[in-house]
């Protein structure tokens, strides 16, 4: 506001700069709510990456820790900023609200949900709310991903205060962190497909009016040592077999696919005219591809393997281009980021892949798609042990053809923690349209 | 819409805003609209609930006459979709978007017999230097009537402070554009928004430029009116 009042004193300066709003689009990754204002298309300059707090390390403290990542920087690489939430809350997911000012960040043990500045100063994100209530509001605990609407915070969850099975739900939440209304996944049958009530991840079609999720497991598993786990053939049957196709207007399910193996991230494609979103299921190592069938509904078809799926190499997150023509996959178990061609989403083919790690999760691309982030931890239970678990920030310039590493900071060697999510910002001196992405990408 | 396009749409759209006079007629000086693309068939008015998202603010505003009124005047009572916006906004997607959104919506709320005198519009400025509420009355135009089956109110604001609460309520972000010396610009960088209210003064919908789809807000408005007419 203070901003608003030197503007007014001296608003002669005229009107012809009201240009540069529209012509200068702004940067940012491709997997944000179509919702989310200010894209940045250019040169990121902070990542921020949410990390899980390791009993011993450093503070111990699950932590929001910032990078600048702009290479004109001084501080180019260097962690420039830790902000610890307090214990460790199993840190997960992230997302932006749609005005792209605050960053909501959950934990998927303890259910909060933390809400952070970065808009005011992105270098030094500031905590100014934490959410506590969700369990006790929705029966949902594990909350995952973080959707933006307009005013308010769609909270996919992972599982239930009743059994910490994989029956949850999606909560809303205005901006102000107030609570507003919650949907359970649907358990019956829609389309012929038994739906499981399983969760992961939700992403929105506006001009279809289409809501997408996915299914992954509940806290009895994804809290679970893997090793253990893995050998565990009934708690092996609790992963996701299901997506469903909502109409996001009602917020009602429509139609349940039969995905089998537990499909992770959704990608919807937002190159102009496409329809289309594919999804990675994990314990298959299978690309499945959702689009219309053509007769009013929605259909799902597996495309592609990743890898050897015999060798389970556990695909874990997906980027897609933003074009819709290429898409990274990181496999967690054999440390390798993959790049498919998806010219053709029917088939899409590995053109290439380089092992990064020793364990690697998520990977995010910059808008252009000349920066590749990535990081190394997938769940504290399920990370490797001993020296196989490293835990990094890599960055990668991709020139089409092959990555170059820039720089890799060791978060173990820092005293951070184990590395997941990451989101991207810019500094204010950054003009960034004030549109959604719905629109800026189209521009 | 190429970049190179929108902004000679752009361009020109400054140009005439430059050469317009006050109190004119502002309809042939508004920019080009992108307006978002519809493919689907929405869910029937009352075939499902809007949440109650919020309360909608209380402030102090500018009426049409120039009195001084509460906001809470203009936004209960009835069904109301009030947008904020500036007179000199640009945006292909901005403020001009919501205004022609507006007049579409406006044609079908009149041609409905249900939904005549239960339904208001309000346009409320977030520039208090610029906009006062003669040249909201301008910007209006035409449907600047507070009469009629279906009332549009063009409001301002006095000044910065009673704006800010009115802004914090609705959780509108806005930001002076400024340039690298920090000395700022007139632009107004927002994000657009519509707020669609019920007459109890509870936000139920948000609006924002992929959402203003107006077969969808119409039959979002029905929906709150159907839900009045249970009540009674």
């Amino acid at each position: 506001m203070r901003q608003f009042i030197r503007g007014c004193a001296i608003r002669a300066l005229g009107a012809l700069v009201a240009t540069t709003l529209a012509s200068v689009a702004l940067a940012d990754e491709t997997c944000n709510s179509p919702y989310t204002t200010r894209l940045i298309k250019g040169q990121e300059d902070y990542v921020h990456v949410w990390t899980l707090g390791v009993d011993g390390l450093g503070d111990g403290s699950d932590k929001l820790v910032t990078v600048d990542v702009n290479p004109k920087s001084k501080h180019y690489g260097k962690v420039v900023h830790t902000l610890s939430v307090g214990g460790r809350g199993e840190a997960h997911h992230m997302g932006f609200t749609d005005d792209r000012r605050y960053l909501w960040a959950g934990g998927l043990d303890d259910s909060r949900i933390f809400v952070f500045d970065v808009g005011s100063n992105p270098a030094k994100p500031r905590l100014v709310r934490t959410i506590a209530d969700l369990p006790k509001r929705t029966g949902y605990v594990g909350p995952h991903t973080f959707y933006a609407l307009p005013g308010r915070m769609l909270v996919q969850a992972l599982s239930n205060n009743k059994d910490h099975g994989g029956v949850t739900g999606i909560a809303v939440y205005n901006n102000k962190g107030k609570f507003v209304a919650k949907y359970d996944m649907p358990t019956s049958t829609l389309g012929g497909v038994a739906g499981d009530g399983y969760g992961y991840d939700l992403a929105i079609n506006p001009k279809k009016n289409v809501l997408l999720t996915s299914s992954f497991t509940g806290w009895n598993n994804y809290m679970m040592d893997m090793g253990k786990m893995v050998k565990d053939a009934e708690a092996m049957k609790r992963f996701g077999t299901t997506m469903a196709v909502w109409d996001l207007k009602a917020m009602k399910p429509k139609q349940l696919l039969a995905v089998p193996g537990a499909p992770l991230e959704i990608r919807w494609s937002l190159h102009r005219g496409d329809n289309w979103a594919i999804t990675a299921a994990a314990l298959t190592s299978k690309l499945w591809l959702i689009k219309p069938d053509g007769k009013g509904g929605w259909q799902a078809k597996d495309v592609a393997t990743i890898g050897d799926p015999a060798k389970i190499p556990l695909p874990v997150d997906i980027s897609i281009t933003a074009d819709g023509k290429g898409l990274w996959v990181n496999t967690f178990m054999d440390g390798t980021t993959r790049y498919f061609d998806l010219s053709n989403p029917e088939a899409p083919k590995e053109v290439y892949s380089k092992h990064t790690g020793r364990q690697v999760n998520m990977v995010s691309q910059s808008w252009d798609g000349k920066r590749v982030y990535i990081t190394s931890s997938l769940l504290a239970n399920w990370d490797k042990k001993g020296a196989d678990n490293e835990q990094f920030l890599a960055l990668y310039k991709w020139d089409g053809k092959a990555l170059a590493e820039q720089f890799r900071i060791d978060f173990n060697a820092a005293k951070l923690g184990r590395a997941h999510h990451m989101k991207f910002s810019a500094n204010p001196r950054t003009k960034q349209a004030a549109v959604p992405i719905e629109v800026a990408a189209q521009r | 819409m190429s970049a190179r396009r929108t902004a000679a749409g752009l361009w020109l759209a400054v140009l005439l805003a430059l050469c317009g006079t006050a109190g004119a007629s502002r309809d042939a000086q508004r920019p080009v609209v992108e307006r978002p693309t519809m493919d689907y068939v929405p869910p029937a008015a009352g075939s499902y609930r809007l949440n109650v998202i919020q309360p909608a603010p209380e402030g102090r505003v500018v009426g049409p006459d120039g009195r001084f009124r509460s906001l809470s005047a203009y936004t209960r009572g009835r069904v109301t979709l009030l947008s904020l916006i500036y007179t000199y906004c640009t945006e292909p997607t901005g403020c001009a978007l919501a205004y022609e959104t507006g007049v579409e919506l406006k044609a079908k709320i009149i041609a409905d017999e249900a939904l005549r005198g239960r339904v208001r519009f309000v346009s409320l400025s977030f520039d208090p230097v610029n906009d006062d509420y003669r040249s909201m009355q301008a910007y209006g135009g035409s449907n600047a009537r507070a009469d009629g089956p279906l009332p549009w109110f063009f409001l301002a604001t006095r000044n910065v402070d009673e704006l800010k609460s009115i802004l914090e309520g609705f959780d509108q972000d806005i930001e002076i554009e400024v340039d690298p010396r920090g000395s700022a610009f007139r632009t107004i960088s927002h994000m657009l928004k519509l707020f669609l209210i019920d007459r109890d003064g509870m936000v139920r919908e948000i609006y924002s430029t992929a959402f203003l789809q107006p077969e969808a807000m119409l039959n979002d408005i029905k929906t709150l009116v159907m839900e009045e007419d249970a009540r009674r």
